[in-house]
């Protein structure tokens, strides 16, 4: 038989036998969907518990130069930059007050932070342009403070060194403490007071840890202040664990569960058409052939009902609590179908291997 | 050279069990093409059994059955389902139709076995519901036609792939005269057709159709 008239000998036979068929859609609907409001909520969960451990202010790790020996180098800032691991890097010095050049004495303060590095990796330019050695981007939120109508003039700190302001910024997450004021841009000789790092995932942070102490090779460990997520990341290692422990363990109880109520109606079905399948062997169909034809039956049956209950759950689980991830959710839907072939695999043997003639002779 | 007969048996023997009791004691007997040949004898004598034997569904514990002079005892199921598809077509005593599918797809049945696409099966099977007056029962179910109907469905069902075999147990068993008239008709068109056709029975209304008697008594 060709494989493509199987398939539709299958999708016919599974049409013709509508109580078994609406019995396995059933209850590959029922495991889609147990699946989904169970083991689906503990993975939307999971989901949103590592998403916000993995916010970048829980991937940032600030190593500060205690003593100002110059240890944070525009130098280091770019080996940094170039680790796998690392997402962005910037050196940052300690605020100065800084007052709007053409207001002077008795203009309100506010802090400005010398940077040097991709200055892109901390804010996103919002007017003007990214600024020169010795200019400024001052913050939108920090503009009215200074008395900037536009986000151009100069600001002069308290050594009276002016720095012209070139455009705004918008700071990027975990940098927020720089919507306060301006950020200078670093030259490529002075060091800065402190690196700091995001790193590109949160296993990454030890080994990231690692590295950068390396690379600023402090004489003496005590010389430095390691502010680190390290023990964040390993939270996040043991809560996913567990919960991807309980839902692995929940879902293969689920689909387990699932697999043997499909193999018995699978099996029932096939004992009940005894002379059906027997009339198909005596007429030409193979032990293989009618092993295909059962398990196929049963999936063709089951598609629909595992697409149902993936739909419903979904939309039962978005209405109680959150919605399950959709990559989740297709997963589901797709091993609901397996599982169920799977679970006909046995009846479909058996089915096979009966004696066909037991069954056609008439006594 | 003569070609081989459409279907013969060496040295045939059969237990259910192995050690039980023997049927058929090393049997050889060449089946006549064109012809009827009916297989008689006493209940128990394995008439149904020789007939399912012959159709490659039970495998003989000695001896071969030959289709068309190929031996089959040493096939593989996949081979005798393709020699059984293409080349025997069965009758049972109860049609043995689907309940749950229309007339037309049980007579397309054993065209999809025998690697046929539906939509090629379907015209001879149209063809063949006309030559024995049922096409216009080919959508109904067959709980919808009568018993008479449903045995002339089950011959369109083994006349589909043109076999050269055509095997029948007690065909006639559930049918009244005239009924049986009608589809044993159908058995000698199609054994001047060039078919070798077997049928197993005890009735003597189907040995006056028959062209030969192979008596297991």
């Amino acid at each position: 038989m060709r494989v493509s008239t199987a398939l539709a000998e299958a999708a016919r036979t599974a049409r013709a036998q509508r109580v078994s068929s609406l019995m396995v859609a059933v209850l590959c609907a029922a495991i889609c969907a147990v699946t989904l409001l169970t083991v689906g909520r503990t993975a939307a969960a999971e989901e949103q518990l590592l998403s916000r451990l993995d916010h970048a202010g829980s991937r940032l790790l600030v190593v500060t130069d205690d003593r100002s020996a110059g240890l944070v180098t525009p130098a280091v800032i770019q080996v940094l930059a170039g680790l796998d691991t690392v997402e962005r890097v910037v050196g940052v010095d300690a605020p100065v007050d800084v007052t709007n050049s053409v207001i002077g004495e008795g203009a309100e303060r506010v802090p400005a932070w010398r940077i040097n590095g991709e200055l892109a990796a901390a804010v996103t330019l919002t007017t003007g342009r990214w600024p020169q050695p010795g200019e400024a981007l001052v913050a939108e939120s920090a503009q009215s403070r200074l008395g900037f109508s536009q986000p151009a003039g100069a600001v002069t700190d308290v050594n009276g060194r002016e720095y012209p302001v070139v455009g705004s910024y918008i700071a990027r997450s975990p940098f927020e403490q720089f919507d306060a004021g301006l950020v200078l841009a670093g030259d490529e000789t002075t060091p800065t007071r402190s690196v700091h790092v995001v790193v590109s995932h949160v296993e990454a942070v030890r080994v990231t840890e690692t590295l950068v102490v390396h690379t600023l090779a402090p004489p003496d460990l005590s010389e430095i202040t390691l502010q680190s997520p390290t023990g964040l990341a390993d939270l996040q290692r043991v809560l996913g664990g567990d919960l991807g422990d309980y839902g692995r363990g929940l879902l293969l109880l689920t689909l387990g569960a699932g697999a043997v109520l499909v193999a018995v109606v699978v099996l029932a079905e096939v004992l009940l058409r005894r002379r059906d399948l027997g009339r198909r062997r005596a007429l030409g169909a193979s032990q293989w052939g009618l092993v295909g034809l059962v398990v196929a039956r049963t999936v063709v049956a089951a598609v629909p009902g595992a697409l149902l209950g993936a739909v419903g759950g979904a939309v039962i689980a978005a209405i109680w609590a959150q919605p399950p991830p959709l990559e989740f959710t297709c997963a589901v839907t797709v091993l609901t179908g397996l599982v169920s072939g799977i679970a006909a695999i046995p009846p479909a043997f058996l089915a096979a291997v009966r004696d066909p003639v037991g069954v056609l002779r008439t006594p | 050279m003569n070609s081989p007969a459409a279907l013969a048996v060496t040295d045939l023997s059969f237990a259910y069990r192995r050690g039980g009791e023997e049927l058929f004691g090393g049997l050889t007997h060449e089946f006549a093409g064109s012809a009827i040949t009916a297989l008689t004898g006493p209940s128990g004598r394995g008439k149904s059994t020789l007939l399912y034997l012959l159709g490659l569904l039970l495998r003989p514990s000695a001896g071969q059955v030959l289709v068309a002079g190929q031996p089959t005892q040493a096939l593989g199921d996949g081979e005798r389902s393709r020699i059984r598809a293409t080349r025997i077509g069965f009758v049972f005593q109860d049609a043995v139709l689907d309940t749950t599918r229309p007339v037309l797809d049980a007579v397309v049945e054993p065209a999809l076995y025998a690697g046929a696409r539906r939509r090629e099966a379907i015209p001879r099977a149209r063809e063949l519901l006309t030559h024995f007056g049922l096409v216009a029962r080919a959508d109904h179910r067959p709980g919808e036609i009568s018993g008479g109907q449903a045995q002339r469905v089950a011959l369109c069902r083994a006349l589909i792939n043109d076999p050269l075999i055509v095997l029948a147990d007690e065909p006639t068993g559930n049918l009244d005269r005239d009924n049986a008239r009608v589809v044993l008709d159908a058995m000698r068109d199609a054994a001047h057709a060039g078919r070798t056709v077997v049928i197993a029975t005890h009735d003597p209304f189907v040995l006056d159709y028959a062209d030969h008697v192979l008596d297991l008594s």
